[in-house]
């Protein structure tokens, strides 16, 4: 089809136009934002460790997962086995026990939490066993609309929302954790 | 006065078991997304504003149609644009062959469905792969969806796990636990993700203003389709373009606490790139949405961003299921849509409505689809489909009622029909005593009683 083709015909059958809603939607919001997110994370399925930011994240990780051997990431300071930047294909990640990564931003509303592309290998948020993300305590915003006024995405491009673990009820409305994706998130939030 | 709506779900009742776990299913996501409502305070701000923006949006569809485009190629995605179905799965068949793929693995996409695309790959020689687990579930048993958010809604636990043991991809026979069952599935489909040369993605919302694909999953099957693949194809259809970040945070927070009752899906995914080496691709379907937008009477219809809360809600789709409605997708919704694509073929389905406009006061984008049967009704002259006999039977009430003469000589004469016995009236040709018995009809008809009443009173008064 030619898109002209389509635009045209779009065009001619618009008889009314409507405008875009003059005010924008007032977003709940929640007097202590942290507490509310934390009781969010845990709702949609994950666990939240707070810690300051003198505590050394190896060692909490490590105690969080005392059974896991492989450990994926590319932030900096972490300690890993594979390194999504340098793994010479995106299923080299398979078998990964736990993935590390960075969230750039936090919801309270609903446990969502940003996470840009920052690696070559964006499978690692996916196809690891268990999850860790790291959020900072001040990237936390009440809610969606405020969300979208602040994410970036990078020349990766692509984000996503991550809000708990992957999870399916597609057998009998049974709430099973680990679809396809992590089995577990841990929020790491740091003051 | 049988509908093929009503036949089929006529056969759907006779398992009250199956009927009432259906319902208690849909009923129970309806209640959930009660609970997410009552926690905004802004709950309805929000219907109004996805339903004024899906208004602006669908009104100056062709500006934001190429910005977005503009915005997709500036970003190196490979856009195209198919006027139907067939168009579409040649557009999808011809970029697979020319990168030469073997398998595609692909997350839910009902613009698949409505193209029946899996088939045509399949015949020429593609293997397609659906992950997420309902769609994974449908496919290998040979199904279709009869929701399109829950579409495996009405399988049961033992018929999922006596599959799963016949495909080979659960080992533990009798063991129908759905955890051990979705692990299963989830080691089976790793293998997939793997193999696979391609991933194809439906869109929820396509983002005017970045160029954004986004994506929500609950599973992640949409992000471990396109994060290891390189070659990432997304069908969409063009009515799912929105303006800009701010009317995806409005949709964003309607779609899952409508369509699942979750404060948000589990991955909002944004994807505006092709992977390092990889290639992304756009299907920009139209395939009847143009009409539905040039429709006077139905346009609005295209507001819907199929959350389904139309059907979780709904007393005729609870109790009958998806399969009663001829088109694929069931529900309120699904009949406006079934009618939109072709009303002579999908005019069985405007009897699934009681019009008690629950769906009305649900839809999140204020669809209405609920009013809108009743105007359906209204149209079915137009197309051959109406009911003759209720056609008939109106125009005799309209003499019966519409003239005090009649009316009067007929109820003082109807007491006479108590007389016949019931098994004269419960026949065939007698549609009404299907499901209802015979009203008993009063010696005394009710406006003789109300005229001597008031006769009397009026006596009283002057008395006085």
């Amino acid at each position: 089809m030619k898109k002209e083709e389509l635009l045209n015909k779009l065009r001619s059958s618009v008889t009314q136009q409507f405008d875009m809603p003059s005010e924008p939607v007032k977003g709940i919001t929640f007097t202590d934002i942290s507490k509310q997110f934390i009781e969010m994370s845990k709702t949609v399925g994950g666990k939240v460790i707070e810690v300051k930011n003198t505590d050394d994240l190896n060692t909490i990780i490590h105690k969080a997962y005392p059974n896991a051997k492989v450990f994926a990431s590319v932030v900096k300071g972490i300690k890993a086995d594979l390194n999504p930047d340098s793994v010479a294909s995106a299923a080299e990640l398979n078998g990964t026990d736990v993935g590390i990564i960075q969230g750039v931003i936090g919801v309270a509303e609903n446990g969502c939490i940003w996470i840009p592309q920052t690696m070559k290998e964006r499978a690692i948020c996916f196809i690891s066993e268990e999850l860790v993300i790291l959020l900072d305590r001040k990237n936390i915003v009440n809610n969606m609309h405020e969300a979208y006024k602040r994410i970036e995405i990078n020349s990766y491009g692509y984000g996503v929302f991550i809000s708990g673990p992957s999870k399916t009820a597609d057998i009998e409305q049974a709430l099973v954790m680990g679809a396809q994706a992590a089995r577990g998130v841990t929020v790491i939030l740091i003051d | 006065m049988a509908t093929s709506h009503s036949k089929k779900a006529a056969a759907f009742l006779s398992d009250p078991d199956k009927v009432t776990r259906h319902d208690q299913t849909f009923w129970g996501i309806r209640e959930k997304r009660d609970i997410q409502a009552a926690m905004l305070p802004e709950w309805e701000d929000l219907r109004e504003h996805a339903s004024e923006i899906k208004e602006h949006t669908l009104t100056h569809l062709a500006d934001y149609l190429e910005e977005f485009s503009k915005n997709l190629e500036s970003n190196g995605v490979i856009v195209h644009w198919a006027k139907d179905a067939q168009e579409f799965n040649e557009i999808a068949y011809s970029i697979l062959e020319n990168n030469k793929v073997k398998k595609l693995v692909k997350s839910k996409s009902m613009l698949t469905e409505e193209c029946e695309m899996n088939d045509y790959l399949i015949e020429k020689g593609i293997d397609v792969v659906e992950t997420d687990l309902g769609e994974r579930i449908l496919q290998l048993m040979k199904l279709k969806p009869s929701h399109i958010v829950v579409p495996a809604a009405h399988i049961t636990r033992d018929e999922v796990g006596s599959m799963f043991e016949k495909e080979g991809i659960s080992k533990e026979i009798g063991n129908h636990d759905p955890t051990y069952l979705t692990q299963c599935a989830r080691y089976n489909l790793r293998e997939e993700f793997i193999e696979a040369e391609a991933g194809l993605t439906g869109c929820n919302f396509g983002v005017a203003a970045t160029g954004d694909c986004v994506v929500c999953t609950n599973e992640g099957n949409a992000d471990m389709c396109t994060a290891i693949p390189k070659l990432h194809i997304v069908a969409m259809g063009i009515d799912k373009v929105i303006p800009n970040y701010d009317s995806l945070a409005v949709f964003q927070r309607l779609l899952c606490r409508c369509g699942t009752g979750q404060p948000t899906s589990s991955f909002t995914s944004h994807f505006r790139k092709a992977r390092p080496d990889g290639e992304m691709h756009v299907i920009l379907v139209d395939n009847g949405r143009s009409d539905i937008i040039a429709n006077p009477l139905h346009w609005k219809t295209a507001k819907c961003i199929r959350c389904g809360a139309c059907m979780n809600t709904c007393p005729v789709y609870r109790r009958s299921m998806g399969y009663s409605y001829s088109y694929f997708i069931p529900g309120p919704i699904g009949v406006n849509l079934g009618m939109l694509r072709n009303p002579k073929k999908h005019s069985g389905n405007v009897s699934a409505c009681s019009l008690c406009l629950s769906c009305d006061h649900v839809c999140p984008t204020k669809v209405a689809p609920g009013s809108q049967i009743y105007f359906w009704r209204q149209e079915l002259e137009k197309f051959g489909t109406e009911n003759k006999e209720k056609k008939y039977m109106s125009a005799a009430m309209k003499k019966l009622y519409g003239n005090y003469t009649v009316y009067d000589i007929a109820t003082q004469y109807a007491h006479f029909a108590n007389y016949i016995p019931q098994k004269m009236m419960d026949i065939k040709q007698n549609t009404w005593s299907e499901g209802h018995d015979m009203p008993h009809f009063p010696k005394k008809p009710f406006h003789k009683i109300y005229r001597q009443m008031m006769k009397e009173m009026e006596k009283e008064e002057k008395r006085k």
